[in-house]
């Protein structure tokens, strides 16, 4: 008997082993990266300077230079997709909160879950075939396109739940106010709901900042010009590190380091204090 | 709620066109997808999905494309993240609910949070530059060099691209993912659940065995989700995967997935006929895959009350 | 929310303000100058943006040639892609380029797809060679520092029907040299890439064998890879960076990318017997050797790209090609029309200068870069 209970505690101790060392395995690579990105970035950050953040692109083999024309990009590129996406997310949200039995309303819950896992290189492809192709150029209004779909669901989901989550008096105090529908919603509802879809907002924004998949076909890509109008190629920072991994030059090897440190720094900006401000978030 | 149906709702009238909207681009998104697909299909008909040709050519009649290995390659990499991540996720969802210090317990979830969202290409510089260096040299080289009578290990790690360091970063990738929703819903098992077997004696262990076979089903959404997003990612992959039209069982050997596949040779199929089209066709692929395994994640945890 | 709305709304309005007067000062307005014949750009004061992408064959001299002309120019600022001649030919055709680099001259097809159902773009294409570059052969293979290869053997090698580094045909071409029993690992590009159009074509001249099995092409199937010993890289950088990264591997690549990355090169037989490496004084051995045919810029598919392989003279470099730019003739914004022009003039006039040539390139003889442009009518 005392044996049978030894052989129970000796696995109670192999299996609290085991999944404490799988658990640091699941984090330990983000420490990993972390440290890989800073020991390679911070170096050409710091030997770039000021001129690295707002330079263009330098020549093979030759010095670091700067990727203004990317970061110029990304935030262009980011406020954009906003300005498209937000309105119709928000509004997309606000419907599956409020007429949450109803099929359209179910319909919509579901289809934003999937938007929300649908690869987003078909994203790219899809715009390219649509805006680019007619357009007649890579731009920036294609690329901000693609971002903007991919950004929505987020949003839209994000504000549905906060809507829910407001406490069933609110709603019916303001009803009985005799308020019409659209006011307990846009004068009553929203502005309970602000943090939960300003977190929605935010992680649609640090989403869509990283992405490089839906930009290949249709941002195009810039390293020399800043900008030239929406109607015009554009680049990203996500874009022009995937472009400069590819190449063989070491130079090109220490910008994109620089690039991805930067960005890093961008994510962890964004996402970091809306986090930390929440029990839980939705990626 | 059913009093809202009596009078016309000019609200739900004014906020309808939005929704729609996005069932239009989605609906618009299929079509596009369908009718670009349309002349590979007339040219070859299934045979873009069951051979392994990529031949392109500036004569229409010559040209014939088969996407196999990269429908093979995407479902290798795809399968080999979510077997990385079953154990980790759900250790990890165990750990932290059951036995993580509070103190540790938020930091390690906010360090999977990050993980799920960080921007892919900083995975994908990190797994071209660092990881598939230290996979090859520590894992590849010396598996290969005792145990290549494998078929598994029999191809010689040349670049260290290959379906495994594919896998396992993706693995790295999708394992913060599985896990949230697995946390999730272990969190959520009543706690009388708890009480009750540990009144029987049962050991820490027994007891989480118990407990790990009531949420079975949000284990399988949570890696189906998971899945999902392993199969579509583009950027990391494609830096690590080898870009080779290859189907090999060996998990050395390089490859291609559908979305590494499109992110090559999209930027120069419009010079020929069809390549544009075959390309779509295997999008069109991805489109099915992605919606199929998300839909059934997506139903499981709605069937088992798991919803997010 | 409301601070999240105003500071994106904001943002967006400054983005589309700044794209507003971007766009003011590109649309062509009122010509503020008539720039004259000699000096095109310099005396326009509208802001052009001229993108474009293609061939990765001549990147490094096409990035050499933007950063001296932006400097000279300051109202011109110009990217370039390097995503290799396949989306450059595809870009192009689709008009979502301005320019468009080519290694191989357009196959008549694609022509006549260009003049019959040109993009919004322009219309009336015309192709021109911009510089003279050289497809060379480079190995990473530890302890072996000189290696000469002919035709056939490394048409087998490429086939892989040579699998180890020390296979018979090899040692008879490398007497004395110490060559390990290591298989050789193929690196080819994976996108459609003129200079595997260029390498192939070559190898079809030397092998019958690889000309009936393999032929040539932008893209072609590689059977190393189905042995498992191929390795596809990106771009003619993506190509070098593999082999950088993989001992006893051999590529194909543009000399240029050779030279700044410091790789061992293999000394290639030519036609007359004699093994020779390539620099410029090979490559203008070669391009001497033949009476070059240069279509006209407006018939472009009439041009030969196996006019300069495999020529013969002792010292010419058996793999020599020219580069090539498409631009239109008519462009619907007359603007950036007349910049692209003032640039394609510049790239055959000053830029064929020594001084703006990035070793690995050898510029065209002037003979060639007036008849080009006087058929041109620019």
């Amino acid at each position: 008997m005392s044996d049978n209970l030894n052989i129970r505690i000796l696995k109670e101790k192999l299996f609290l082993i085991c999944i404490g060392i799988l658990t640091i395995a699941t984090v330990f690579p983000l420490f990993h990266i972390m440290y890989s990105i800073i020991a390679n970035g911070l170096p050409v950050l710091i030997k770039g300077g000021w001129s690295f953040l707002t330079g263009t692109l330098a020549p093979p083999g030759d010095g670091l230079g700067g990727i203004g024309p990317a970061i110029v990009g990304t935030f262009i590129l980011t406020a954009l997709a906003s300005l498209i996406g937000l309105p119709v997310a928000v509004l997309t949200g606000i419907y599956a909160a409020e007429y949450p039995n109803s099929l359209i309303g179910r319909a919509t819950r579901t289809l934003l879950m999937i938007m929300m896992e649908f690869p987003t290189i078909l994203v790219g492809l899809f715009v390219m075939n649509l805006v680019v192709l007619p357009m007649g150029s890579y731009s920036a209004i294609a690329g901000a396109l693609s971002l903007a779909i991919i950004m929505m669901p987020y949003v839209a989901v994000y504000t549905d739940e906060a809507l829910k989550s407001i406490p069933p008096k609110y709603r019916e105090g303001a009803f009985a106010l005799g308020l019409t529908r659209a006011k307990v919603v846009f004068k009553v509802l929203i502005g309970l709901a602000r943090k939960g879809i300003m977190t929605g907002v935010l992680i649609g924004i640090a989403k869509v900042a990283g992405e490089t998949a839906p930009l290949l076909f249709t941002a195009g890509g810039a390293s020399r010009v800043y900008f030239d109008g929406l109607n015009r190629p554009i680049g990203a920072i996500p874009l022009l590190i995937y472009n400069l991994v590819q190449q063989p030059y070491t130079n090109y090897h220490e910008i994109a380091w620089g690039a991805s440190l930067l960005l890093m720094i961008i994510f962890l900006g964004l996402f970091l204090p809306i986090r930390l401000s929440l029990k839980e978030v939705k990626l | 709620m059913s009093k809202e149906e009596r009078y016309i709702d000019t609200f739900k009238y004014f906020l309808l066109p939005f929704c729609l909207f996005v069932f239009g681009l989605f609906a618009l998104m299929l079509a596009v997808y369908f009718s670009a697909s349309i002349p590979i299909f007339q040219h070859e008909g299934i045979k873009i999905y069951t051979t392994n040709i990529w031949r392109a050519s500036e004569n229409p009649n010559k040209e014939f494309y088969g996407v196999l290995a990269a429908i093979y390659g995407s479902v290798y990499t795809s399968v080999l993240a979510i077997l990385i991540a079953l154990p980790l996720s759900v250790s990890f969802a165990v750990f932290v609910i059951d036995y993580a210090p509070q103190k540790v317990k938020e930091p390690l979830i906010v360090a999977t949070d990050v993980m799920a969202g960080l921007p892919t290409i900083i995975y994908g510089i990190w797994g071209a530059f660092v990881l598939v260096p230290l996979l090859k040299k520590y894992v590849m080289d010396p598996l290969y060099a005792y145990l290549s009578f494998i078929p598994l290990f029999s191809f010689k790690p040349v670049t260290g691209y290959s379906y495994f360091s594919a896998g396992v970063l993706l693995g790295i990738m999708v394992t913060p993912f599985a896990s949230a929703i697995i946390r999730e819903a272990y969190r959520s098992l009543p706690f009388m659940y708890r009480e009750a077997i540990y009144s029987l004696g049962a050991t820490r262990y027994e007891a989480t065995k118990i407990l790990i076979k009531e949420i079975k089903p949000a284990i399988v959404a949570g890696l189906l989700l998971a899945f999902g997003r392993a199969i579509g990612e583009t950027v990391a992959v494609s830096l690590v995967i080898g870009n080779t039209f290859n189907i090999s069982p060996s998990l050395f050997a390089p490859g291609y997935t559908i979305s590494s596949l499109i992110a090559n040779q999209f930027g120069n199929a419009f010079i020929y006929k069809y390549m544009v089209s075959a390309l779509f066709a295997a999008g069109l692929s991805l489109f099915f895959i992605g919606l199929a395994v998300n839909i059934l994640g997506i139903l499981i945890l709605r069937r088992y009350g798991h919803v997010r | 929310m409301k601070k999240v709305f105003v500071v994106l709304s904001v943002l967006v309005l400054a983005a589309a303000i700044a794209g507003c007067a971007q766009q003011h000062k590109t649309t062509p307005t009122a010509p503020t100058t008539t720039p004259t014949k000699t000096t095109p750009a310099k005396t326009t004061t509208q802001q052009v943006v001229l993108i474009g992408d293609g061939a990765t064959f001549p990147w490094p001299q096409i990035t050499n040639w933007i950063d001296v002309y932006m400097k000279e120019h300051p109202n011109v600022k110009i990217e370039y892609n390097g995503g290799g001649s396949g989306k450059g030919q595809a870009d192009f055709a689709a008009g979502v380029v301005d320019f468009a680099g080519s290694d191989p001259p357009l196959k008549k097809s694609l022509w006549d797809k260009l003049v019959n159902h040109p993009p919004a773009e322009g219309k009336g294409p015309l192709q021109f060679p911009d510089i003279i570059g050289a497809v060379v052969v480079c190995y990473n293979v530890p302890g072996v520092k000189h290696l000469r290869l002919d035709g056939k053997t490394l048409a087998d090698i490429f086939m892989g029907k040579i699998k180890y580094w020390d296979n018979e045909e090899i040692k008879k071409l490398n007497p004395g040299v110490n060559l390990p029993h290591k298989e050789i690992i193929v690196i080819h590009r994976s996108d459609a890439s003129g200079t595997t159009d260029i390498f192939t074509t070559y190898l079809c001249l030397v092998s019958p064998e690889w000309n009936s099995t393999i032929g040539a092409g932008k893209v072609v199937n590689w059977p190393v890879d189905k042995m498992g010993r191929g390795v596809g890289g990106k771009g003619n950088p993506g190509v070098v960076a593999e082999l950088k990264n993989t001992p006893y591997s051999i590529c194909y690549t543009e000399l240029s990318y050779a030279i700044k990355e410091n790789l061992k090169i293999v000394a290639l037989k030519n036609k007359d017997g004699y093994f020779v490496l390539p620099n410029a004084t090979t490559i203008k051995a070669a391009a001497s050797h033949v009476s070059m045919y240069i279509a006209p810029p407006t018939a472009g598919y009439k041009e030969n790209l196996r006019q300069l392989l495999n020529a013969p003279g002792k010292d010419s470099y058996p793999i020599v090609a020219f580069s090539h730019l498409l631009v239109w003739k008519h462009y619907s914004d007359p603007v950036k029309g007349k910049a692209v022009h003032a640039f394609i003039k510049w790239i055959l006039t000053q830029g064929q200068n020594d001084k703006y040539i990035v070793p690995g390139y050898v510029g065209l003889p002037s003979s060639i870069t007036q008849k080009v442009l006087s058929e041109a009518g620019i």
